[in-house]
C-alpha cells in the first residue's frame, strides 16, 4: 500500500541550533560615510537610518521617498549611481519583530565613483505589501522586481509588465515566504484512479486540447509568432523565447524563464552556511569555482575571517582557470551558433577546456560542480602534480587563443555575422544593469576585480579589456581578451604562491585536520560542533559582488545569528544581462536572435536559479 | 533500335545505377562523418563493424524500422509525396553523365546540358513542399529560404554553365568530355571553378549555405516534421545531390573518366568510372572541408552575395568566354 499522503515537511531544528539570541530589528548601520550623509541630509525623515555596515553603505528609507532617493542617486552629481545591481527583498515574518514584514533591498553602483549603496526600503503591512517600482529610474529593474513579486509576493506599484517570471501564472503561493514549507508544496495529484481529483486532472492530461497559450503583451497575431524553445538547439538550456516575425525580421522578443528553476534561494534558507557551498556548484554549472568564491566572501564577510594567503592565491587561481574554462566554452557554443554544428572550433575549444577541467578533477575530484572552496579556505591543498599539469597549460594556451582567433577574427563570416548586431550604447548597458563583458563591450570600463578587489586582486597586474562598440563582435574580442589576461594573472598567482595553510586556522569555522581528531579531545569536539550545528554567523547583512566570467555574480545574505541563512539571494549575471534580449533583437534578423543569445552568454541554470 | 535497347537495357543500366548511388550515399555518410571526425579531433564512428563501416547499415535499419509518424495537422498528400520530389530529381540527372568513353550513365542525350539545367530546376520543390505542408512555422521558414536562395543561386551556375557550353559548343556530356581542349581552355575554366563550387553549395544546401535546414535557428527547417524514413530520403537526396553535383564538376571541369594528360584511358576504357568515382570523392573531401573550416552567413548577406558579386561575376564571365570563343576558337 502507498502511502501518499502529502508530506509536509518541516525542517527539523535541533535546540542547539537555536539561535543564541536574534536582535529585535535588522542591525542597523552605525557611523557614516559621505554619501549616507549626503542622502540624510537631502531626505531628512524619509531616512530611517544611515551608515556602514560592514563596511557597506547602507540606507533605510520609507517607501514613499524610494523613487525621489533612486533619482537622486542617479543624477545628483555628487553621487551618481548609474546602475541598480539587484532587487531583492527579505520576508522577516520569523523574526520577533511585529512590524514591516517585507524589506525590500536594492543595491546600487556608481562605476564613475567606485561606490556601492545598499537601500532597505520597509514596507507597509497589509494584504498586498506594495513597493514602488524603480523601473522608472532605471529600466534594468524590470526583472529583478518581477521576481520579487513572484518569489516574495511584493507588488510594485507602476511596473510596466507585472507578470510572475520564475514560477508558474497560476502558481499558488509565493515561495519565499517564510510561511511556505520547504518542498511542502500539495502536489495535487493521487495514485487512486476513483479520486474525484484524478479523474480531472487525468482527463486534463489525456485529452489535453493543445491550446494557444497566451500571447505576450505588445505582440499582435498579424505576424508570424514563433516559439524558440523551451526545446530548441540554441537556447543553451531551457531558455524559451517568444518572437514576433515580420517575415526574418524579429519586431519582438519576449523570454520565458522559469523551466529551470529549482529554489536555490529557499533551499540554502534551509542549509547551514557550510551545505550551501556545492548548492552554488549547480547554479552557473560552467563557473561552479567562481560560484563558490562569490558565496563564501559573503559569508566571510560577514564572520570577519582572515583568509590565509595561500589560501587565497589558490582562490585566485582556480576561478581565473574557471574563467577561461567558461570563455572557451562560450566560445565553442557561440561559434556552434553563428556557424553550424560542423565547424571544427567547435571541439578546438572544448578540447583546451577538457585540460581544465583535469585539473580540477587533480584537485578535488571533481570536474563540473567542484565543490573545491570552503567558507574560510579551500577543501584542500593542490597535489604535487598540479603545478607542472598547470605549467603545461599556461604554455600552450596563448597558441590556442591566437589560433582561435585565426580562424574567426580574420575571417570574412564571423565578422560579417557579428558587427552590428544586438548593438547596445553605454547609456542602454548602464540603465539595463548589464554587467561583465556585456557592460565592458558597450565602453564601461569596469571590473570588480580591479575596482573593488576581493580575494587579493588587487596584487595582480591585469589589464580589463574594454570595447566601445557595443555589439556582438566587441563582446567577442574582450572575452577573448580576458582569457589573455586570466592567464597572466595565473602566471602571476603561480609565480607568487605562498607557503602556509590552506584555510583557516579558526577552529569555530573550519574543521580541524583528521590527525588532529586523534590527539586532542578539543578538535574532536569542535569537529563535532562543526559537523552535526555547523557555525553561526553574526547578524548583519552583506553583499558580496564578483567577477564571475559573465559578469557580476553577487551574493546578498540576511543573517539572524543562527548556523543558517535567514534569507539568501542570488544575483546572477545571467538573469540581468538576458534582459537586455528584446532590446538587442528588436529589428535584426530571426539568426541574430540566436547570435545574441549566445553573446550574452547565458546559463540557465543560474537564469532561473 | 528494337525494344530490348530502348527498354531493358536502359532499366537495367539505371537499376545498376541506383544501387550505385545508394551505396555510395550510405558511404558518403560514413566518410563524412569519419573526415568531420579528422577535422574535430575526434574518433568518428568505430563501434559498428572495423573502421565503423557498418554504421552506414545501422542507420538504414534503424531509420527503416522507426516508427511511421505523420502529424495531424500536415497537408498528408504533399507532406508525404515531397521526400521522393527531392530524391528524383538527385537520382534522375545522372542518366547524361558519362561514366565511361562514349558509355553515358543511362543515355546520351543530346541535350545533356539542358536536362542538368532543367532537373536543377526541380529540385528545390521537395524542400518547398515539404516546408509548406509541415503547416510548421519552423519549416515554412526553412521552405522560403530555400526556395529563394535555390532561385538565385540557379541564375550565375546557369550563366556559368552557358560560358562551359560556349567554349564546348556543344549539348552533349559525352562530346564534352571527349572533345580536346586548348590549354587556356583549361586555365580559363578553372579560374571559374571556385565560384562555381560556391554556386553548387548553395544548389546542394550544403554548410555554409545550408539556410533550409540551420539547426540552431529552425531546428531542422524544412524537414522538422519529419521522421524515420522519410527523413532518411530528404538526408538522402541532400547526399545524391553531392555526389551528383561532383560528378558534374568532374566531368564538365577536370575531364571526368578520363585520367589526365590522356593517359590509360585508351588502354582501360573500363577504367572510366573508377576515375570518375575517384575524382568524385576527391570533390567531395571538399565539400567537407568547407564544413568543418567556415561559418555560415546569414540569410540576407547569402543573397546579397548572390545578387551583387555571384551574378555580375558570373556575366562578366561569360561575355568575356563569348569574346574569346570568338576571336580564339
Amino acid at each position: 500500500m502507498l502511502d501518499v499522503a502529502p508530506r509536509v515537511r518541516k525542517y527539523e531544528i535541533l535546540p542547539s541550533l537555536q539561535p543564541p539570541g536574534i536582535p529585535a530589528v535588522a542591525p542597523l548601520p552605525t557611523g557614516e560615510s559621505e554619501d549616507t550623509r549626503r542622502i540624510a541630509e537631502r531626505f531628512g525623515e524619509a531616512v530611517l537610518a544611515a551608515g556602514l555596515h560592514h563596511g557597506q553603505q547602507v540606507v533605510y528609507i520609507k517607501p514613499e521617498q524610494l523613487v525621489a532617493l533612486a533619482e537622486f542617486a542617479k543624477t545628483d552629481p555628487h553621487l551618481r549611481y548609474e546602475t541598480l545591481i539587484d532587487v531583492s527583498a527579505v520576508d522577516r515574518s520569523e523574526l520577533p519583530v511585529s512590524d514591516h514584514r517585507f524589506h525590500t533591498v536594492y543595491q546600487l553602483r556608481s562605476y564613475s565613483r567606485k561606490q556601492h549603496l545598499m537601500i532597505v526600503c520597509p514596507l507597509e503591512d497589509g494584504d498586498e505589501p506594495t513597493a514602488p517600482s524603480l523601473t522608472g529610474v532605471y529600466s534594468g529593474a524590470n526583472w529583478p522586481e518581477r521576481e520579487v513579486w513572484d518569489l516574495m509576493g511584493i507588488r510594485f506599484a507602476g511596473h510596466p509588465d507585472p507578470r510572475r517570471i520564475l514560477m508558474p501564472e497560476n502558481w499558488p503561493n509565493h515561495p519565499l515566504q517564510k510561511q511556505v514549507p520547504l518542498g511542502g508544496e500539495e502536489v495535487p495529484f493521487t495514485l487512486t484512479w476513483e479520486d474525484p481529483e484524478f479523474e480531472s486532472l487525468g482527463k486534463q492530461i489525456l485529452e489535453a486540447k493543445s491550446a494557444p497559450p497566451k500571447l505576450p503583451p505588445g505582440m499582435s497575431l498579424e505576424n508570424m509568432i514563433i516559439n524558440l524553445g523551451p526545446h530548441h538547439p540554441s537556447t543553451h538550456g531551457v531558455l524559451r523565447l517568444v518572437v514576433e516575425l515580420d517575415g526574418e525580421t524579429v519586431v519582438n522578443v519576449d523570454a520565458d524563464l522559469g523551466y529551470l528553476h529549482s529554489g536555490f534561494e529557499k533551499t540554502g534558507e534551509n542549509k547551514r552556511y557550510k551545505d550551501f557551498v556545492y548548492y552554488t556548484d549547480r547554479m552557473d554549472y560552467l563557473t561552479a569555482m567562481s560560484n563558490n568564491l562569490g558565496y563564501c566572501l559573503a559569508v566571510e564577510k560577514l564572520l570577519g575571517v582572515e583568509i590565509p594567503p595561500r589560501a587565497q592565491v589558490l582562490r585566485v587561481i582556480m576561478a581565473e582557470l574557471q574563467r577561461i574554462a567558461s570563455h572557451l566554452f562560450w566560445l565553442s557554443t557561440h561559434v556552434l551558433d553563428v556557424s553550424g554544428t560542423g565547424m571544427s572550433l567547435l571541439m578546438y575549444a572544448t578540447r583546451e577546456r577538457e585540460r581544465i577541467l583535469d585539473l580540477f578533477e587533480m584537485v578535488c575530484g571533481a570536474r563540473l560542480t567542484v565543490g573545491y572552496m570552503r567558507i574560510g579556505g579551500v577543501s584542500r591543498d593542490i597535489p604535487p602534480a598540479f603545478l607542472p599539469h598547470l605549467e603545461e597549460f599556461l604554455k600552450i594556451m596563448p597558441e590556442q587563443i591566437d589560433d582561435y582567433e585565426r580562424m574567426l577574427t580574420h575571417g570574412p563570416l564571423w565578422s560579417e555575422r557579428l558587427i552590428g548586431i544586438g548593438k547596445i550604447t553605454r547609456e542602454e548597458a548602464l540603465d539595463m544593469g548589464l554587467t561583465g563583458p556585456m557592460l565592458r563591450g558597450s565602453g564601461v570600463d569596469w571590473d570588480l576585480r580591479r575596482d573593488a578587489p576581493y580575494s587579493g586582486y588587487e596584487n595582480y597586474d591585469f589589464k580589463v579589456p574594454v570595447a566601445n562598440e557595443g555589439d556582438c563582435y566587441a563582446r567577442y574580442l574582450v572575452r577573448m581578451e580576458e582569457m589573455r589576461q586570466s592567464l597572466r594573472i595565473i602566471r602571476q598567482a603561480v609565480d607568487n604562491l605562498p607557503d602556509g595553510p590552506y584555510r583557516a586556522e579558526d577552529r569555530k569555522i573550519t574543521p580541524p585536520p583528521r590527525a588532529e581528531l586523534d590527539i586532542s579531545m578539543e578538535a574532536l569536539i569542535h569537529h563535532f560542533k562543526l559537523m552535526t550545528e555547523g557555525f553561526h554567523v553574526p547578524p548583519g547583512m552583506a553583499y558580496q559582488g564578483i567577477e564571475s566570467s559573465k559578469g557580476e555574480l553577487g551574493f546578498f545574505i540576511y543573517s539572524d545569528g543562527s548556523a543558517r541563512p535567514y534569507r539568501l539571494h542570488v544575483r546572477g549575471p545571467s538573469f540581468n544581462n538576458l534582459y537586455a534580449i528584446s532590446k538587442m533583437s528588436k529589428g535584426h534578423m530571426l539568426s541574430d536572435v540566436i547570435t545574441n543569445i549566445g553573446s550574452i552568454d547565458i546559463v540557465l541554470g543560474e537564469v532561473d536559479r | 533500335m528494337d525494344w530490348f535497347e530502348l527498354i531493358v537495357i536502359p532499366t537495367i543500366r539505371s537499376l545498376v545505377l541506383i544501387v550505385v548511388l545508394l551505396t555510395g550515399f550510405a558511404y558518403l555518410t560514413w566518410y563524412e562523418r569519419k573526415l568531420l571526425a579528422r577535422f574535430h579531433v575526434r574518433y568518428g564512428p568505430n563501434r559498428a563493424g572495423p573502421f565503423g563501416l557498418l554504421q552506414p547499415v545501422a542507420d538504414a535499419v534503424k531509420a527503416v524500422f522507426k516508427e511511421e509518424v505523420i502529424p495531424n495537422h500536415v497537408d498528408k498528400a504533399v507532406y508525404l509525396l515531397a521526400p521522393a520530389l527531392a530524391l528524383i530529381p538527385a537520382l534522375i540527372i545522372w542518366a547524361v553523365i558519362p561514366i565511361g568513353k562514349g558509355f553515358p550513365a543511362v543515355a546520351d542525350v543530346p541535350i545533356g546540358f539542358l536536362w542538368i539545367l532543367a532537373v536543377a530546376g526541380i529540385e528545390s520543390y521537395g524542400v518547398i513542399l515539404a516546408g509548406w505542408s509541415s503547416n510548421n512555422n519552423y519549416s515554412l521558414l526553412g521552405a522560403l529560404r530555400s526556395s529563394a536562395q535555390m532561385i538565385s543561386y540557379e541564375l550565375p551556375l546557369g550563366l556559368f554553365l552557358i560560358s562551359i557550353l560556349l567554349l564546348a559548343g556543344d549539348f552533349s556530356l559525352v562530346n564534352l568530355v571527349e572533345a580536346p581542349r586548348a590549354w587556356w581552355e583549361w586555365i580559363w575554366l578553372w579560374i571559374m571553378f571556385p565560384l562555381f563550387f560556391i554556386c553548387i553549395l548553395a544548389e546542394t544546401n550544403r554548410s555554409p549555405f545550408d539556410l533550409p535546414e540551420t539547426e540552431n535557428e529552425l531546428v531542422a527547417g524544412f524537414q522538422t516534421e519529419y521522421g524515420g524514413i522519410k527523413f532518411a530520403l530528404f538526408f538522402m537526396a541532400e547526399y545524391i545531390n553531392m555526389i551528383t553535383t561532383s560528378a558534374i564538376m568532374a566531368t564538365l571541369f577536370f575531364g571526368g573518366y578520363r585520367l589526365p594528360f590522356g593517359i590509360g584511358g585508351e588502354i582501360m576504357p573500363w577504367l572510366g568510372p573508377f576515375i570518375l568515382a575517384g575524382k568524385v570523392v576527391v570533390l567531395l573531401f571538399l565539400f567537407i572541408w568547407v564544413r568543418a573550416s567556415l561559418g555560415r552567413p546569414r540569410y540576407d548577406q547569402l543573397m546579397r552575395f548572390s545578387w551583387k558579386t555571384l551574378l555580375p561575376i558570373s556575366l562578366g564571365y561569360m561575355i568575356i568566354t563569348a569574346l574569346l570563343v570568338v576571336f580564339f576558337k
